[in-house]
């Protein structure tokens, strides 16, 4: 049990652990772990079919390509060919690909560029078959990759008919593509035995771990995988690095050698899963407030061309459905479509963005057919603190502060004020338009898979000097999480941050580790170390205790001496003391999140643990000619609990809704009908650049914030839910559509608000006049 | 002099590459060679600026710091330069430069991956402007992306960094920089390995000489295009000659007739310059890539590459601008308009080079150009558009329009400038000559736009142009 002290908690800006070195090129990522001697090089030979059987493969030329020392295939795999996490579906090797970029072999080669080369000199022939791209095709054939959900609550359809008011309509969020500005690569020593050093850059080294034992029909205890950082992960690799990891081990197997892979990023992108896209056709009865009194709802996403963690992401979209607000009756089937495309795959969200988007939609379509400001629907829908406080999963919301967020940023951001300058700049402006938006976010927190919410910790203090090592399961992927790891083990014992380190992350210091996702890295291994922590501090104690004779009572660490009731140690001669008395330094720690409880079958009970909150005010403006836009202002206030350092959390709140507002403008997977992907590279995917940040940019932490719950320092994570706070981008774009028919239309435009979505958009409302 | 060896200022020393591979790309040579890492490879296509490094030039005794893309930079283009890696920052006591701990102490970094790239743009910002404005910090990184931080603390590390003091260790050893790199900066290079060409030759006369004898050479200015034969192809190109150390070819000069650009002159140095004459012309020239692309990139090298959008195309179409081809013997100008052939080939014949381009000055014309892409920064169009007319008393004068984006070549609109010219300037003349361009243009569809909407924004900016001259302001959202 993690037990927290009130006057303990610490909120402290503090540079990134590694900021230093990053600036100065002295950090290490996979890539640049130096290389030994005789090391080799991959490359992977993928399909350039989405939907085939391959009749003939000839790699002749691809062995004899300079500087090829190995080439691979299914053949070489002892055991299990797949990938997949929690189901079978995502082959190393196939010789069926399903998908344009599916792997088909690879080649180990003595550099980089030779093994790049040699790939493209496989002379392949393929039986092409019909492929499924949309998920409209997909409905229509039935192709999913899980069996479809329903899920009720209360009487939908009876609530709808009864309703004054009813709506219908369809909407799409689009696909995003992660790109971390470090690629997917792997780095894989041989060991004696028959075991492998794996360096990956993954958001998960335990089931990189499992994934190349069964591939090689190895114990666990063979494979050591270790992750110091990664250039970004946003979800997409918290598997898709697997194919890499495992690639790589494979090329090491067979040549005896060190293997790096590291991708180039259009194979990269080819190959990897994105974000999924959503499809939804809505039913909504609403009184004439506004208030939602039914809504039925068929949400299909496109999952690529196997489950990956569509289940979990679809589920999430589910339980997100409703985001701030109360839904009484609700009908919702959800269809996870198999497609001939990259099986998608965690991103930032995980579904649950892609959900709010859907709920939000919907609120600002009553908005506009009752002519009203879609702020004053939002605020009459929301949860309630005393009753309308039941989820549509049965979940009772006890933390709930959306409304004091809500309102908060309404007057800071002058959001009433603003919308009459707005319209008057509209009235005189023919061509640029103005719009602005206020959405809500309430965003769960904890795996929806039960047994994800656990974590290790391993805590050593060393002798001599008092310094204190710390390794955890968790991932630093920018989050910022070693430092938030370092600062709580510093508070815990007193110590300053510099006498702390936290190092790589590796299976066998701390094994069976979730991936670091789901917002809840700190959360989880943070009280896993505060656990270790607290058990060591037990060895001290009792030493102390049966050593000095002090009075019972807890021992206060701070400002590097240990007060005792009547006694007072320098945290290092008490440790050196201990030493000298044969006293344990060393702990494992453990946590696992208390209280959630959740049948998915069922579909009820608590799934989180608690929820963040947060709002955000945006102002665009377009062009009516070409549907450029703009972003001119943005006011967040987001809920982080207690923060325990709020420049790192300040971090993510701007990053995040930046990477939002990517995903919902200008960010446009395309597909072409072939199944092959066109935008993958910089040139054609265009993720958002230094003029896409909101003009003028007010980010604020919600000053009362504090968890509830029992967690770390009473903080609460802001990892992914700062990202929706970019909802209210796409809806400030549609008021500003909605204002070139004065608002007398609600202007149809599906996620992403492209130029082109924006200008046909405009287009089709004037052709409705 | 001639030789077969490169020679760089690195670390304030002269370093030596014998008989370098001509097609090994400079990130590749350091992080494999120099055992740098602190320079990253993002994507090598000069996408996203992790691999951003900056290059000293000596000009007017001058040392002129320009950040580039080394993903796609030839390591014999280093001859005569000096190399700064993000790792050379650091002072010889281990402390940090100015720019490095800016961004430590306002949290620029998270991840970390792109940090390098993002110290050496504005490094390279720090190091040439003594007072920079809010938006040359936003240009100065416009070709550096971020996944994480959504750019906020960067920009304020940066404008932190306005009133330090720019002295640093770069200044100090400002002089003996400067000698060493006037040491090498006196020798044409020959190099041939494994079958592998490249030239780069220091006169024009020289440049004759090499191209009688190596015709199917290809010619390199700032390869931002070219290197993607090696990165992304992943071919070799087995005969090199490099243009922009011939003195000769880099120049901007204007007899009030035209302006006359030197075929090497890279576009960051041609979009200040035309500024005064053609203020959109800049405009354009700013999101016609990053700065790491602009230091290096040059309008010969637009042309030549004919792409069907090639922003600097339209424009240089619409202002009816020449270009000088030289062959062996003899010198041809040509307009552009006769200069492009179909998609990505020109009249550039084996043995010629491009000299210099004209721009005719048009003193009683409205010049205006406009593109439109789904981002701002360092994006390629869907649409660029270039109007170019006179008008006297609302008729219609003299009309060039041109659009890059809308065919397979950067092309005319012919019929909508016959529509207009000698016209009044109605309502229902704009009308027209919108539904003129539908005969003019018959776009694609790809990733960057639908044909649908690339024929609509085409009519769109034209009704831009004429609504921008009746209301005598500018209306978009960037200006």
């Amino acid at each position: 049990m993690l037990k927290i002290k009130e006057e303990s908690l610490i909120s402290e800006k503090r540079p990134h652990e590694s900021g230093e070195k990053h600036v100065s090129g002295r950090a290490y990522y996979t890539d640049d772990i130096p290389e030994q001697p005789g090391t080799l090089f991959g490359a992977i030979g993928w399909s350039k079919k989405a939907n085939a059987i391959i009749k003939k493969i000839n790699l002749d030329k691809v062995v004899k390509s300079e500087g090829v020392i190995s080439v691979i295939t299914a053949k070489d795999i002892p055991g299990r060919n797949d990938v997949g996490p929690v189901y079978d579906g995502d082959p190393i090797f196939t010789t069926k690909p399903e998908y344009f970029g599916a792997p088909l072999f690879a080649v180990a080669a003595t550099t980089t560029e030779l093994a790049r080369k040699a790939v493209l000199k496989a002379k392949i022939s393929y039986k092409s078959l019909k492929p499924i791209i949309s998920i409209k095709d997909a409905l229509k054939k039935k192709s999913y990759v899980l069996k479809e959900k329903i899920i009720k609550k209360g009487e939908a359809l009876e609530a709808i008919k009864n309703s004054v008011n009813r709506l219908k309509g369809h909407f799409t969020t689009g696909s995003q593509e992660h790109f971390a500005l470090e690629g997917h690569v792997a780095f894989v020593i041989p060991q004696e035995d028959k075991d492998f050093k794996v360096f990956s850059s993954t958001q998960h080294p335990s089931e990189t771990q499992q994934i190349i034992s069964k591939m090689l029909n190895q114990k666990s205890n063979t494979i050591t995988v270790e992750t110091r950082r990664i250039g970004g992960g946003f979800g997409g690799k918290e598997t898709q690095s697997f194919i890499f990891a495992a690639i790589c081990t494979l090329l090491a197997k067979k040549t005896k050698r060190p293997v790096k892979l590291r991708m180039d990023r259009d194979d990269d992108i080819i190959i990897t899963g994105k974000r999924h896209d959503f499809y939804s056709e809505y039913e909504v009865g609403f009184d004439e407030l506004g208030v939602i009194k039914g809504l039925k709802l068929k949400l299909a996403s496109r999952c690529g061309i196997s489950p990956d963690l569509s289940g979990a992401i679809n589920d999430r979209a589910l339980l997100h459905i409703d985001n701030a607000y109360y839904l009484e009756n609700v009908l919702i089937e959800n269809y996870l479509c198999k497609t001939n495309t990259a099986s998608n795959t965690a991103f930032r969200g995980f579904g649950g963005n892609q959900g709010m988007m859907a709920i939000e939609n919907i609120i600002d379509h009553i908005a506009s057919s009752l002519k009203k400001d879609s702020a004053e629907i939002r605020r009459r829908n929301f949860y309630q603190k005393k009753k309308k406080n039941i989820t549509h999963y049965n979940m009772k919301i006890e933390d709930n502060i959306i409304q004091e967020i809500f309102d908060q940023l309404i007057k800071t951001s002058s959001y009433k004020s603003r919308q009459l300058d707005i319209k008057k700049f509209n009235s005189e402006n023919r061509y640029l338009k103005k719009g602005i938006a206020i959405t809500p976010v309430k965003f769960g927190i904890s795996f929806t898979t039960w047994h994800l919410n656990q974590a290790g910790a391993l805590v050593h203090i060393y002798c001599n000097d008092g310094s204190v090592h710390v390794n955890t399961g968790a991932i630093e992927m920018g989050q910022g999480t070693y430092t938030k790891i370092a600062q709580l083990a510093a508070n815990e014992l007193g110590l300053p941050f510099s006498k702390v380190k936290v190092s790589a992350t590796r299976t066998d210091k701390v094994p069976n580790t979730s991936a670091s996702a789901a917002s809840s890295t700190t959360d989880l291994n943070g009280a896993a170390t505060i656990n270790a922590i607290s058990k060591i501090k037990k060895n001290l104690a009792s030493f102390v205790k049966r050593k000095y004779k002090v009075k019972d009572g807890e021992a206060i660490y701070e400002n590097g001496l240990v007060k005792f009731k009547g006694k007072s140690f320098k945290f290092n001669s008490l440790i050196k003391e201990a030493y000298l008395n044969r006293v344990s330094l060393s702990s494992s720690g453990f946590y696992a999140t208390p209280k959630i409880n959740f049948d998915k079958k069922k579909f009820t009970g608590r799934p989180f643990l608690y929820f963040c909150y947060g709002a955000a005010v945006t102002e665009v403006i377009i062009d009516t000619l070409t549907g450029e836009n703009k972003i001119l202002r943005t006011d967040i206030l987001h809920d982080a609990g207690k923060a325990i350092n709020p420049a790192i959390e300040m971090g993510q709140i701007e990053g995040g809704f930046v990477q939002g507002a990517g995903w919902l403008t200008m960010e446009e997977v395309n597909w072409k009908s072939n199944g092959e992907i066109s935008t993958h590279s910089p040139s054609t995917y265009k993720i958002p650049a230094v003029s896409d940040m909101p003009e003028k940019f007010n980010a604020e932490i919600f000053k009362k914030g504090k968890n509830i719950e029992n967690v770390i320092n009473k903080s609460k994570t802001t990892g992914e839910p700062p990202l929706m706070n970019a909802m209210s981008v796409f809806f400030a774009i549609k008021n500003a559509i909605a204002s070139t028919v004065n608002y007398n239309i609600n202007p149809k435009l599906d996620a992403p608000a492209t130029p082109e979505k924006i200008l046909m958009s405009i287009k089709n409302l004037k052709n409705k006049i | 002099m001639t030789s077969s060896n490169i020679d760089f200022v690195y670390q304030n020393q002269i370093f030596k590459i014998k008989n370098p591979d001509s097609n090994e790309i400079l990130l590749n040579y350091i992080r494999t060679k120099l055992k740098k890492i602190g320079s990253k490879n993002g994507c090598s296509e000069g996408g996203c600026g992790a691999c951003t490094v900056v290059l000293g030039e000596l000009k007017n005794n001058e040392i002129n710091y320009k950040a580039i893309n080394s993903c796609i930079t030839f390591l014999p283009t280093l001859q005569g330069k000096q190399l700064i890696l993000v790792e050379d920052l650091i002072s010889k006591e281990g402390s940090l430069h100015p720019v490095q701990k800016a961004m430590v102490n306002y949290h620029g970094s998270q991840c970390g991956i792109c940090t390098p790239g993002f110290v050496m743009s504005l490094f390279s910002m720090f190091k040439r402007n003594s007072k920079f404005k809010d938006n040359e910090i936003k240009d100065s990184i416009a070709g550096n992306l971020c996944r994480c931080t959504g750019y906020q603390p960067i920009i304020k590390a940066a404008k932190s960094l306005k009133n330090k003091n720019k002295f640093d260790h770069f200044s100090k050893n400002k002089k003996s920089t400067i000698n060493l790199l006037k040491k090498i900066n006196n020798k044409s290079i020959v190099i041939y390995n494994e079958g592998k060409k490249y030239f780069a030759p220091r006169y024009i006369l020289e440049l004759k000489k090499i191209l009688k004898k190596n015709t199917n050479s290809e010619l390199l200015s700032g390869g931002t295009d070219l290197s993607l034969i090696v990165t992304k192809e992943r071919k070799d190109i087995n005969s090199i000659i490099y243009m922009n150390s011939i003195s000769e070819l880099s120049y901007i000069k204007n007899n009030k007739k035209y302006i006359d650009i030197g075929a090497s002159t890279p576009l960051i140095e041609l979009e200040s310059y035309i500024q005064k004459y053609y203020p959109d012309f800049t405009k354009i020239l700013k999101r016609y890539g990053s700065p790491q692309i602009r230091n290096v990139a040059t309008v010969a090298g637009n042309i030549a590459t004919a792409s069907p959008i090639g922003d600097c195309l339209p424009l240089l179409l619409a202002l009816n601008a020449k270009v000088v081809l030289q062959g062996l013997k003899k010198t041809k100008i040509l307009f552009l308009d006769d200069f492009f052939i179909s998609y990505r080939k020109t009249k550039l014949k084996k043995g010629q080079f491009i000299h210099s381009i004209r721009i005719p000055l048009f003193r009683n014309n409205t010049f205006k150009a406009y593109k439109v892409s789904k981002r701002f920064d360092d994006d390629i169009s869907s649409v660029c558009a270039a109007f170019n007319l006179e008008i006297v008393k609302n008729k219609v004068q003299s009309v060039r329009i041109a659009y890059g984006g809308m065919a397979a070549v950067a092309k005319r609109a012919i019929y909508c400038e016959k529509l207009l010219l000698n016209s009044l300037v109605t309502d229902e003349i704009i009308h027209k000559a919108k539904k003129a361009l539908e005969k003019d243009f018959q776009p694609i569809s790809d990733m960057r736009a639908s044909k649908l909407y690339r024929i609509e924004v085409a009519k769109n900016l034209l009704e831009k142009f004429f609504a921008e001259i009746k209301q005598k302001k500018l209306i978009g959202i960037y200006a």
